[in-house]
């Protein structure tokens, strides 16, 4: 048991807090792709003979700093989910293009009603004439204007399916508009969209497993990311109260908010734990359904603990924390994004009854 | 970073829990399962065969007869000891006061009272609390005026578990008035229960319970060379052994059992609650963050951190869950919770307020970590 970091991972670390203290903590969001591929970040979690290095203990490090630097980058949606499921899928040349900056990929898999649920597929792929044909309307896509290929989840004859659809294709309507942070996000219809035989990525029966897997991975890299801007949040709210005075006193010296505070430090060492946890339980399970259970478990934590701090971080700055040009406010919506990506904290626990008592079915089998 | 056992570790975990599947005596097991109260008797013989084994006393230095096994050893022998439903190993010698002794007391006191301790012969408990001083200990007002080569006590030490059964108690008391600190002039010294003045009186607690008592200290006479350590030093040595009772207190593998014994619940109450699942599950998870925490405090210890501030949250967090668990099996029991589950209920209202109330452990955190 050994929590201490390798000489490569302090460097790592240190270089994306250098990176990220200089990114402006306004919500702006520039465009880093070029300079990510420079610093060899997107190569991280990619197996070594497509130019990776690294595992979701160098993505929770990543993460975490970038966390803390309010950088909103589309890391987690083109680097660690379609990198996950990139690997899954086997396509060593795609991760390789990726981990160069030249190809970049958006996952489109949420639909209408679905509530997180990336079972519920109503889009359909038919084989027609050497190649497919894809319908259907997928939501809340991240990042998909800075991305050359969607990633779709369809479903075929034989089950869902994961396909590459080049982002230029005819017959894709796309419906813009700013996540709750001011995210990229958009809601992608696809209208009878041509395919070639080849842009079949996972075939049907194992999109499903392959789609989860980068979910679970992007949720992992999200717990880190929800870590850093906590502690900034709480960091910010004690430095705040020990200077603002009202009645003659620092407001830190008041009781009550000393105890909110305290409780704020608790739930973010419960979540610095879920998410070492979370990589830990990535790097371990081979199985995946015990690595779903941890990693609904992580991001359960990680979203109740999380709205806690957020929402105690306004409310002990009092009106400041209301302003638009105050940092905490766009901590605290980052937050409020990032916890309900991939399943807010009802579907995880719901994801984490099932899984429980459908492994102690398992148990009385066996 | 490397966050598993290693096969050392895993060796030694499978040997820990041999040797309590065969050794316990199943008496003691199935009081443990039914959650039945503990006779002094059940203690001296779990504590008499662990230390014939060598194993009675994992934080002590191997010098003293401790076992020498670094945190995470001692760390997974504790576990076993509730996954084995082993009796937890009464505290108040072994791990409260023995580490004052060693680290503060003189060879003839260690050599005096650490055998009879690690022998069992020997029963302690802790005179800390007063009716007029719970949080605020500093105020304490129980007196050892200096005659002779005695100290002579008087005062009323509470709330203190297990002095029916001890030997020994440990007290704190002024030495010298209040000037300018009140944590100046307080010692600590080693009393025998069977000295002239010193009676016990029983509480009996919400849960019907006893564990508790008062203990009433008058004109007890003391030899000087009872106290531990420098006159007027004591509260030093009562922060230190605070700390240790803290990171004792989380039972986080207790929770796990208890967690175990909640589903066997649920079947046969044959509770489909979608809602009361969820209540489970949160708990569950919380519990799962909460003995990773722990994990990363026993890391730093390991790289040889001592249990600082950070074993409040350990303290704060595994108390709250353990109550919540308790709530849960009541909830679970319905119309039919047994008494047994509503005496649990009621007993474990006692975790938020012992070894430092919930509330101090926020002024701890707000103080020393926050630095507010």
């Amino acid at each position: 048991m050994d929590f201490t970091l390798t000489p490569e991972q302090v460097l790592l670390r240190d270089s994306v807090a250098r990176f990220a203290s200089n990114h402006p903590a306004n919500g702006t969001r520039p465009d880093y792709w070029k300079t990510f591929a420079e610093l060899g970040w997107l190569a991280i979690g990619a197996p070594e003979d497509a130019g990776g290095f690294g595992g979701p203990t160098e993505t929770l490090l990543l993460m975490e700093q970038c966390g803390r630097g309010l950088v909103a980058s589309p890391y987690v949606s083109q680097v660690v989910f379609a990198g996950a499921i990139l690997r899954e899928a086997g396509r060593a040349d795609l991760l390789e293009a990726l981990t160069e900056g030249k190809r970049r990929f958006a996952v489109a898999y949420e639909e209408p009603h679905a509530r997180y649920d990336p079972a519920r597929v109503g889009a359909v792929a038919d084989e027609t004439g050497g190649g497919w044909t894809l319908h259907g309307t997928k939501i809340r896509v991240l990042d998909p204007s800075t991305a050359d290929t969607f990633i779709v989840s369809a479903r075929t004859r034989d089950g869902v399916a994961l396909f590459l659809v080049p982002a230029s294709s005819s017959g894709i309507g796309r419906t813009p508009y700013p996540g709750e942070d001011g995210y990229d996000v958009a809601n992608l219809q696809f209208d009878g969209v041509r395919l070639d035989r080849d842009a079949l990525l996972v075939r049907a029966g194992d999109g499903l497993e392959a789609l989860e897997a980068g979910i679970d991975a992007a949720s992992a890299a999200l717990c880190a990311e929800a870590l850093g801007l906590c502690s900034v949040m709480l960091e910010t709210t004690v430095e705040y109260l020990k200077m603002r005075q009202q009645f003659g006193v620092p407001l830190s010296s008041f009781q009550a908010l000393q105890h909110r505070m305290a409780e704020m430090y608790i739930e973010l060492e419960l979540m610095r734990s879920m998410a070492y946890f979370a990589a830990k339980t990535l790097e371990d399970e081979s199985d995946p359904f015990a690595r779903k259970r941890g990693i609904s478990a992580a991001k359960a934590q990680i979203a109740k603990s999380g709205r806690f701090i957020g929402q105690q971080a306004i409310q002990l700055h009092g009106a400041i924390g209301m302003s638009e040009e105050y940092k905490i406010g766009h901590y605290f919506k980052r937050m409020t994004f990032v916890e309900r990506l991939f399943g807010d904290r009802d579907y995880h626990v719901r994801r984490y009854v099932e899984l429980t008592y459908s492994a102690a079915r398992e148990a009385v089998v066996v | 970073m490397n966050l598993t056992f290693s096969p050392e570790e895993r060796a030694f975990r499978a040997e820990v829990r041999e040797f309590i599947t065969t050794r316990l005596p199943d008496d003691i097991r199935r009081k443990m399962q039914n959650g039945d109260h503990l006779e002094k008797d059940d203690y001296y013989r779990w504590q008499r065969i662990l230390f014939e084994r060598g194993w009675i006393a994992p934080n002590w230095p191997k010098q003293y007869g401790g076992t020498g096994w670094d945190p995470i050893r001692r760390h997974i022998f504790s576990e076993e000891l509730s996954y084995g439903w082993a009796p937890r190993l009464l505290p108040f010698g072994l791990s409260m006061v023995a580490p004052v002794i060693i680290n503060f007391g003189n060879d003839e006191q260690r050599a005096r009272f650490l055998p009879r301790i690690l022998s069992a012969e020997d029963f302690w408990c802790q005179g800390y609390s007063e009716p007029g001083s719970g949080s605020d200990l500093a105020s304490l007002s129980t007196k050892a005026e200096r005659k002779g080569d005695v100290y002579v006590i008087n005062g009323t030490k509470t709330w203190i578990t297990a002095a029916q059964w001890a030997d020994w108690i440990f007290v704190l008391a002024r030495t010298s008035p209040v000037e300018k600190k009140r944590q100046e002039g307080i010692s600590f010294i080693l009393v025998d229960m069977r000295s002239p003045g010193v009676t016990v009186r029983e509480i009996t607690t919400i849960d019907g319970g006893h564990e508790i008592n008062e203990v009433h200290l008058e004109n007890v006479e003391v030899p000087i060379a009872n106290r531990v350590g420098e006159e007027g030093g004591g509260w030093t040595y009562a922060k230190f052994l605070l700390e240790h009772e803290r990171t004792g207190t989380a039972g986080i593998a207790a929770c796990r059992q208890m967690l175990t014994l909640l589903t066997e619940l649920r079947e046969r109450e044959d509770i489909e609650d979608r809602r009361f699942d969820e209540r489970i599950a949160e708990v569950d998870i919380e519990l799962t963050a909460l003995a990773f925490t722990e994990l990363r405090v026993l890391a730093a210890e390991s790289a040889g951190t001592r249990p600082g501030p950070e074993s409040s949250i350990l303290k704060l967090k595994g108390t709250e869950i353990q109550q919540a668990l308790t709530e849960l099996a009541l909830d679970a029991g319905g119309p039919y919770a047994d008494v047994a589950l509503a005496r649990h209920y009621f007993n474990l209202r006692k975790a938020t307020i012992y070894a430092g109330s919930n509330e101090i452990q926020k002024n701890i955190i707000a103080k020393q970590i926050l630095k507010v």
